[in-house]
């Protein structure tokens, strides 16, 4: 999977949310830099092989504390979930499951 | 299990009609109804003609508004009669929801509450359109639209009195796969209707015009709400299947109705899985024993609000691309120990 196909994808994700924001490439290990129109800014990784962590997302937690925050991902799911909380996405609920009509 | 049929449908669009007429049929005798009517005094029941007290009429507000005290309460009310013999060993329920209930509420809670999942399973959700003024409720309405992309079976109701081809086509163009009924007066065999609504046991056949119309990759639009459909070729791992109902639902929010398909998956080459979801409640994959027709490919039906087909079908591509990689990650380590366990092995020797 490559680093375009990615980027495209994260795009199309925010147009989903109706987020402004723009995504550019930057330098390995960073796949894409996400800014958003109201100034913050997202900087997505693939995580070292290594790692039990496939990407990590990195952001300030606020301009008061100036503070970087980084989250692991272990999938895509983690990534959108990282970016919608750095961008202040407010979405769905976690899913829930019930038991299949046949097990009922 | 006792199944649970919920009829749903727009104010005035003959739902009790329906219902007092099913009633009248001789298949309904071991029949449970729940009435929810949105207001203080109550006429529906006076509509309905019952012969025992397996009738329960709510009248304190909109179901879908209080379900978890009343449609829960009522329930389990009603099981425990059922087993005191103080009702008929009822083996259905219809829930009858006021014309302005949303129906997701209704659904998930009986998907989801263990005391109603012990005991009663949604068999499926029939909603009436009437043939005079659906079209223009489905414009105006929000209601009228969720009842629609919600239902398993759509009733066409007055159709004696208006062609029903342009609510139909409209109905279509917001559910498309889904079974539509004329129905004149209430005047339909209650086998037809439970069997045309029963969700577990409808796909379309393969080559069908209707299938053709189902599996399509295009996307229509209604008054907001449309559906898209996902069609692939190759199967999915399980794993990227439960990654997948998760992302759609947190990425997705109110605004994914429902999501329903049938999905090949690498795992269980043999027999495809079956997924139903409402909102974020997903029912477990039900596994079919075998694939319905020669058509194995992954089928899915996603309707709501600005649903992107590209955005579900790359989503669905690159989990999955992860989740093979993941799984080729897993298994390299165990070759990277079986080759340190044979050199350890050497080195003692």
């Amino acid at each position: 999977m490559d680093d375009a196909r990615i980027r495209a994808f994260i795009l199309e994700s925010l147009e989903l949310w109706q987020v402004r924001a723009s995504v550019d490439s930057a330098d390995p290990p960073c796949v894409a830099v996400i800014r958003g129109d109201d100034g913050r800014t997202v900087w997505l990784e693939r995580a070292h092989a290594d790692s039990p962590f496939r990407w990590l997302a990195r952001w300030h937690a606020g301009e008061a504390s100036g503070q970087a925050r980084t989250r692991p991902c272990g999938s895509l799911v983690g990534v959108l979930s990282a970016l919608r909380m750095a961008l202040g996405v407010d979405r769905g609920s976690p899913v829930r499951i019930a038991p299949a009509p046949e097990d009922a | 299990m006792i199944p649970v049929t919920v009829l749903t449908g727009f104010l005035g669009s003959g739902k009790t009609t329906l219902l007092a007429r099913l009633l009248r049929h001789r298949d309904m005798g071991r029949t449970a109804i729940i009435v929810n009517e949105f207001g203080e005094v109550g006429i529906d029941h006076d509509l309905i003609a019952t012969s025992d007290e397996s009738f329960v009429q709510l009248s304190n507000g909109c179901l879908c508004c209080n379900v978890r005290s009343d449609l829960v309460l009522t329930l389990g009310e009603l099981a425990a009669r059922r087993d005191a013999g103080t009702v008929s060993a009822f083996e259905r329920v219809v829930i009858e929801t006021s014309g302005l209930a949303d129906p997701a509420p209704i659904l998930h809670a009986l998907m989801t509450d263990p005391e109603v999942a012990a005991r009663f399973a949604l068999d499926g959700v029939v909603a009436t359109v009437d043939a005079l003024t659906g079209v223009r409720a489905l414009e105006c309405y929000g209601e009228s639209l969720r009842q629609v992309a919600l239902a398993d079976c759509i009733v066409v109701t007055k159709t004696d009195l208006a062609p029903a081809a342009g609510v139909e086509q409209r109905v279509r163009s917001i559910n498309p796969d889904i079974p539509v009924l004329h129905v004149v007066k209430g005047d339909i065999a209650p086998s037809i209707l439970f069997a045309s609504a029963a969700r577990a046991a409808r796909l379309p056949a393969a080559g069908s015009p209707a299938a053709a119309m189902y599996w399509s990759a295009e996307a229509s639009h209604s008054g907001g709400i449309g559906s898209i459909s996902i069609v692939r070729h190759r199967p999915v791992h399980a794993a990227t299947l439960a990654l997948f109902v998760s992302a759609l639902a947190d990425n997705c929010g109110p605004d994914l109705l429902r999501m329903k398909g049938i999905v090949a998956v690498v795992e269980e080459p043999e027999r495809p899985a079956i997924i139903h979801g409402v909102q974020h409640v997903y029912h477990a994959p039900a596994w079919l024993a075998r694939w319905p027709s020669a058509d194995r490919r992954t089928r899915l039906v996603l309707i709501g609000r600005r649903m992107r087909t590209s955005w579900v079908q790359e989503l669905l591509d690159l989990l999955d691309a992860e989740v093979a990689d993941q799984l080729a990650r897993c298994a390299r380590p165990q070759a990277g120990n079986a080759a340190a366990a044979t050199t350890r092995t050497l080195d003692g020797a």
